[in-house]
Parts: C-alpha cells; sequence; structure tokens
C-alpha cells in the first residue's frame, strides 16, 4: 500500500473543495501511472491524489469549430480507436501504437501525460507537432497555453499551483503527419530520441510545417530553424541536408542510461529525413 | 454547513473508502485505504492471488487484470479507480463447472507454460485482445501481449497459444 491518500471529486467544481481540504501536498490524478510509480519509489509520501480521472468534464473527444478538442482524460488507447483524432491529429494518432504498451494505454491520459513534463513523453511531442493549445482551469479563471510553453525543465510544468489541464484543442490543418521514436526495442520503450512532424503541401511546395523534438533536450521542442528552411520550398536532397543539419543542431541531448548524446544528436537529422521523405513521397 | 459524519470525514481526506465494484462477477462492496493499489486490493483483501505482482512499475505485466473489458497493470491502477467498475482477473476465466477456459486450455496444450509467474497476466491481456478481435493478425497478438515480459519461453508458444485461443473460442460458438 502506498502513504497516500486519494479524494475522488462527484464534479469539476468540487476539484478546488478537495484541494483545499487537503492540508499536504496534492497532485492530480489523471491516469496515474507515473504517481503510482512515484509512490511505488517512495517519492509520494503524505500526498494527497484528487482522482480526476472519472470526471465527465475532462472527457470527451470531438470538433469544436475548426479545432479538435480532446479531454485531458480521455485514456490514450481512445485516441488510437478514434475516426476524428485519426483524420485530423495525425502524428498524435500515429503516436499511441509508439506509446508505452497495451495495458499502459488503457490507464494513461494525455493530460497526466503532460502534468508529468518527461521531456521524453510522447504524447507531449505528438501534441507539439500539432500546435495543440492545453487548456487550464483554476477554479475560477479558464485560460489557454500552447502545449509547447508548458514546461519548465524536466519534470517541471510552469502551472499554477491548483492550476488543472481540462483539455487540448488540436487546430485542425488538413496535412499530414508522422511520428518517429527511436529506442531500444520496437514495443513498450522510453524514446533515446523522438520527433513529430505535421506538414502541408500545395505545389509541391511545403507551405505548413512543424517539428518536435523530444528525449534531446530538458524539455520537449520544436525545431525552429529547420522549419523555416523548409517552409514554402520544394523537397530535394540539398534542403533534406540543410533541413537535418539544422536538426542535428536544434538537439541539446545529455548522455544518460537510455542513450549517447552524439547519438541521439546524429538522430535528430536521420528522424527528419524519414519522416519528409514519408510525408512527401 | 452539516454537521459531517465521520465517514464523510474519512471520504473528504481521503484515507479511506467504500469501494464499490464487481470482482469475476460478484459484487464486492469494502471499505479500504485509499493507497491501495488494485493488484494490493485483490490478492490482499479478496485473496485472489493468481494475479501477481513483479516489477510494480507497470514494466512486466505480470498483474495484468481487465476492467471494463480492457487490460490494465493492476500494480499501477488504483483500487479507488476501480469503483464502480467491473474487474476480471485469472481467477475469474474458468467455467462455473472449473472447465478451464479456452485461453488457458490453449496455454497447456501449446506448452506455453514454464515457471508459470507471467502467465496470468499474458492469459488475461490475451483475454482482452480476444474479446475485441476474435480473429487477431499474428502482429495484432504480438501488439496485444507487447507489455507482458516473460523470461522462460521466448514468446513464440505463447503466441502459438493465443492464435489456438482464437480458434477454440470460435469453435466454442460455432463460428467455424
Amino acid at each position: 500500500m502506498f502513504p497516500v491518500k486519494i479524494v475522488r471529486p462527484d464534479t469539476l467544481k468540487d476539484v478546488w473543495l478537495l484541494v483545499k481540504n487537503a492540508g499536504g501536498p496534492v497532485k492530480f490524478l489523471a491516469g496515474g501511472t507515473d504517481l503510482a510509480i512515484s509512490a511505488h519509489c517512495g517519492r509520494a509520501d503524505g500526498e494527497t491524489w484528487i482522482d480526476i480521472g472519472a470526471l465527465a468534464e475532462l472527457k470527451g473527444i470531438r470538433l469544436k469549430g475548426k479545432k479538435l478538442y480532446i479531454g485531458a482524460c480521455e485514456k490514450v488507447s481512445a485516441l488510437g480507436e478514434n475516426a476524428l483524432v485519426r483524420k485530423h491529429a495525425p502524428v498524435l494518432f500515429d503516436s499511441v501504437r509508439q506509446y508505452a504498451s497495451p495495458p499502459l494505454r488503457n490507464i494513461a491520459t494525455l493530460g497526466g501525460n503532460c502534468g508529468n513534463a518527461s521531456p521524453s513523453a510522447d504524447g507531449v511531442c505528438a501534441l507539439v507537432a500539432e500546435g495543440a493549445d492545453a487548456l487550464l482551469f483554476d477554479g475560477k479563471t479558464h485560460s489557454r497555453r500552447p502545449v509547447e510553453k508548458l514546461f519548465a525543465g524536466p519534470k517541471r510544468t510552469v502551472l499554477k499551483p491548483g492550476q488543472l489541464i481540462t483539455g487540448f484543442e488540436i487546430p485542425i490543418r488538413g496535412g499530414r503527419g508522422v511520428y518517429l521514436k527511436l529506442a531500444a526495442r520496437k514495443n513498450f520503450a522510453i524514446s533515446k530520441i523522438c520527433m513529430g512532424v505535421s506538414l502541408k503541401t500545395g505545389s509541391g511546395a511545403i507551405n505548413d510545417i512543424r517539428i518536435s523534438l523530444g528525449a534531446v533536450g530538458p524539455t520537449v521542442k520544436r525545431a525552429l530553424k529547420a522549419e523555416k528552411i523548409l517552409l514554402g520550398v520544394k523537397l530535394d536532397e540539398k534542403i533534406l541536408d540543410l533541413a537535418a543539419r539544422a536538426a542535428v543542431a536544434a538537439a541539446a541531448p545529455i548522455d544518460d542510461q537510455r542513450s549517447t548524446a552524439a547519438y541521439r544528436k546524429a538522430m535528430a537529422g536521420v528522424l527528419l529525413k524519414r519522416a519528409l521523405r514519408a510525408l512527401c513521397a | 454547513m452539516k454537521h459531517k459524519t465521520s465517514k464523510e470525514t474519512s471520504r473528504l481526506t481521503g484515507a479511506k473508502m467504500l469501494l464499490n465494484c464487481a470482482v469475476n462477477g460478484a459484487a464486492v462492496s469494502r471499505e479500504i485505504d485509499t493507497g491501495l493499489t488494485l493488484a494490493d486490493f485483490l490478492r490482499r483483501e479478496l485473496g485472489l492471488t493468481g494475479t501477481k505482482v513483479g516489477c510494480g512499475e507497470g514494466e512486466c505485466g505480470a498483474c495484468v487484470v481487465v476492467v471494463d473489458g480492457a487490460a490494465v497493470n493492476s500494480c499501477l491502477y488504483m483500487a479507488a479507480q476501480a469503483q464502480g467498475r467491473t474487474v476480471l482477473t485469472i481467477e475469474g476465466l474458468a467455467g462455473p463447472d472449473g472447465e478451464p477456459h479456452p485461453i488457458q486450455r490453449a496455454f497447456a496444450e501449446c506448452g506455453a507454460v514454464q515457471c508459470g509467474f507471467c502467465t496470468p497476466g499474458m492469459v488475461m491481456s490475451a483475454y482482452a485482445l480476444l474479446a475485441r478481435r476474435p480473429e487477431p493478425a499474428r502482429a495484432e497478438i504480438v501488439e496485444a501481449l507487447s507489455g507482458n515480459i516473460c523470461r522462460c519461453t521466448g514468446y513464440e508458444k505463447i503466441f502459438q497459444s493465443v492464435e489456438r485461443a482464437a480458434q477454440l473460442l470460435a469453435d466454442r460458438l460455432g463460428r467455424k
């Protein structure tokens, strides 16, 4: 048994009453896969977890005008079975089958994946490539923030205490997308490096592109210079080389138990070439 | 504000809760410590020790059970999250007369079990897959079991067992 307490609000409104009553460190439990590991490793003693995972207000996948809304507590596995996600968020859809394992995908959520703020988080990397905004609520005020600006460092978000991610909005850009990941094995492994690429072409040229990079820095980031090189041009070998070099330059990885900085950096260019060739073929 | 009962106070502070769920077809209603994982609840509170705990970190899959039709790692799934849900464990698969489930039969027939520690998790992942995809391709079986680690068998016989189980289930339903 973990030395934590769990409270379960009946409605979203109740969440902040429970935060106030907790009288100690509070965490939001969406799916709980990261929280339970932290407790298992002895890093959650005395915490109160507010179980928001079953709240109807944090569920749903639907179109909202020209955006796709995804509730923060939708299970990752549900995203991989959803026709709207498949059609309008191709990077996110492609990331699902590479995200942890099937039983973990049945527990984990995108809201929790962002809240945990891992630089190698597949959900975060995919959302950044999609240009998603996180919808935030602190019990009084609603606000929004691009997912790429949610993070202050590894395992640290910029969210204020009591501020909750309620969902995500992904702009429908009508393009194509791919999610690539390198890890120790094909299934169920944390990335050495991961990349999301979302792009749109017209008259043979790229007219919209977003590239996200994960596990190669303290937070998931965009390869902005590579995007700039690719925008408005027709793809050829020279452009591919230039963009790949820019992606390598954007990667600022470390050596750790999963890989070396040198390998990760080199692979940023390789993955970008693979992604662009797949999307522009 | 009306006076809170001790039960209500306990609910607000979160130390305890009344868990109502169904386990292997039977209604369960029990006051629990909220820090219990589902695996601990099943094993320690209900004595259902068929569910194994290997790593305790969602890596090995020995603890997989089926909640509302979906395979989950019960070592990372809190008992509190099972409120109002339907839980199926390895003990709930056999028929009322003790007849092994076709998946269990297939595992035995195909020699998919060596030390057996991973087997309940493998069987439950297979159960969730076959409920959703009665005729899975080999690639779908491999994918569905990718969260379950076996250190003995090398997986091939396990994959064969799931294919055999699909056949046995189809025969039972008279599909083929």
